[in-house]
């Protein structure tokens, strides 16, 4: 487990427009599976954001497999492939094939290396069929398989999933909980409301009005988080 | 409003995409410049037809795409009906929907990474200008992938109003469509960053 690279938040606060989003936070992580959960407003999807640069700290420090999250966040985006709630809003290109592509631009790769890459990383995930269709007509489950192909397709060392089955039908929250745990090789932060996803996590972490509240082995914190919302 | 990419293998989709954007260039400012001469509707009409039948579009496509920009066709129409000789409109709009018909039959045959790289590198000499060719390729391929979005919000909120029985009224209508499309903007951009494309 230790060799991972680690996920370490020293002393991390987040202040947005007078309210407090996350208070001193610390962690170091190095598990697989790391499930985050909380109540709606609880810092959880601040607390994603900051691993790859999207929100940064007020005070303290985010490390990210060595590196900087305020200062590097640009290497950081690379490194880090970030799914949303939210399928339509990750869809830049028109057709599938053509926003899995876009991934690649500036990575100084040959068309015909960038197609090989996209028919491959397509067919891994059942999509090849889809590759030419217009991106917005896929249903909401084949659009969170598109957004997933769109980062995966990068060789994210770490993959950050906020809320990535909320929009969803329950086979197709299925299909990509399956997909994000059992199927990645990379390290994972997978935040939910859906706490059988969350079960299934090498580590939950539990947040409450900013505060990490909790951390450790996924059925306690479950069944405590449970506990107190009964 | 713009044709999104069909696989083939024909000529035109063979074609390097930056050739096939001079060629539309060249074609648009031809039609615009010769408007005074009978000839260059009808020839640009037969050009366009051999275009999406080279294409293997059929020109069934010409009347689905015609039919897509029907309300920019019956906007210019009566706006310039106002001003201008009915004979005057009606040739004005027809070049413009023969440009428009011609730019479909573009990203018809051509995939967008394609096209942005050609927009990239015709764009590259105006870097010391401080143009971002990247910027405007991208800016280009969000803006055909938008406008289906878009046009869903807008469904959405006819059908919202619809159901509650609300008169559509401009200010009820635009209002949410705004919201809307700047909500869908912040995603879009906080998914660009996270892409490394911000």
């Amino acid at each position: 487990m230790t060799s991972l690279p680690l996920i370490s938040f020293d002393a991390v606060s987040v202040d947005f427009a007078g309210r407090t989003a996350l208070r001193d936070v610390s962690i170091v992580l190095h598990q697989r599976r790391i499930g985050v959960i909380g109540s709606n407003g609880s810092g959880k999807s601040t607390f994603a954001r900051m691993l790859n640069g999207l929100v940064s700290a007020t005070s303290g420090t985010v490390r990210v497999h060595d590196l900087d999250a305020a200062r590097q966040a640009k290497q950081l985006s690379r490194k880090v492939g970030f799914v949303f709630s939210n399928p339509d809003a990750q869809i830049v290109m028109p057709t599938v094939a053509e926003d899995v592509a876009f991934s690649l631009r500036g990575r100084g790769l040959s068309r015909t290396e960038v197609d090989d890459r996209v028919a491959s990383t397509l067919q891994t995930y059942g999509m090849s069929d889809h590759a030419d269709a217009p991106a917005h007509s896929l249903s909401g489950g084949q659009k969170q398989l598109l957004a997933l192909c769109a980062i995966l397709i990068g060789r994210p060392d770490l993959v950050v999933a906020d809320e990535p089955t909320a929009l969803l039908d329950a086979a197709n929250t299925r299909r990509i909980g399956n997909h994000l745990l059992d199927d990645l090789e990379q390290q994972l932060v997978l935040v939910t409301h859906d706490l059988r996803l969350a079960a299934r996590c090498d580590v939950v972490l539990r947040f409450d009005e900013g505060r990490l509240v909790e951390s450790g082995d996924p059925t306690s914190v479950i069944e405590r988080y449970e506990r107190e919302h009964a | 409003m713009i044709a999104v990419y069909r696989p083939g293998s024909s000529l035109l989709h063979r074609m390097p995409a930056g050739l096939k954007v001079l060629g539309f260039m060249a074609s648009a400012l031809a039609i615009t410049f010769t408007a005074g001469s009978v000839w260059t509707q009808p020839v640009a009409a037969v050009l366009v037809c051999a275009g999406y039948l080279v294409a293997g579009l059929g020109l069934r496509e010409i009347l689905r795409q015609v039919w897509a920009v029907r309300w920019v066709i019956l906007i210019m129409l009566v706006t310039q009906f106002v001003f201008l000789p009915p004979v005057v409109a009606s040739a004005n709009t027809g070049r413009v929907v023969t440009i428009m018909v011609l730019a479909a039959l573009i990203t018809l045959t051509t995939r967008i990474p394609a096209l942005l790289d050609a927009t990239e590198s015709s764009l590259a000499p105006l870097r010391r200008f401080g143009v971002n060719p990247a910027g405007v390729g991208l800016v280009l391929g969000m803006t055909i992938t938008t406008i289906p979005v878009i046009a869903g919000f807008a469904a959405t909120i006819r059908e919202a109003q619809r159901a509650r029985g609300v008169p559509v009224r401009i200010t009820t209508f635009a209002v949410p469509l705004l919201v809307m499309s700047l909500k869908h903007s912040d995603d879009l951009a906080d998914a660009l960053t996270a892409r490394g494309a911000g």
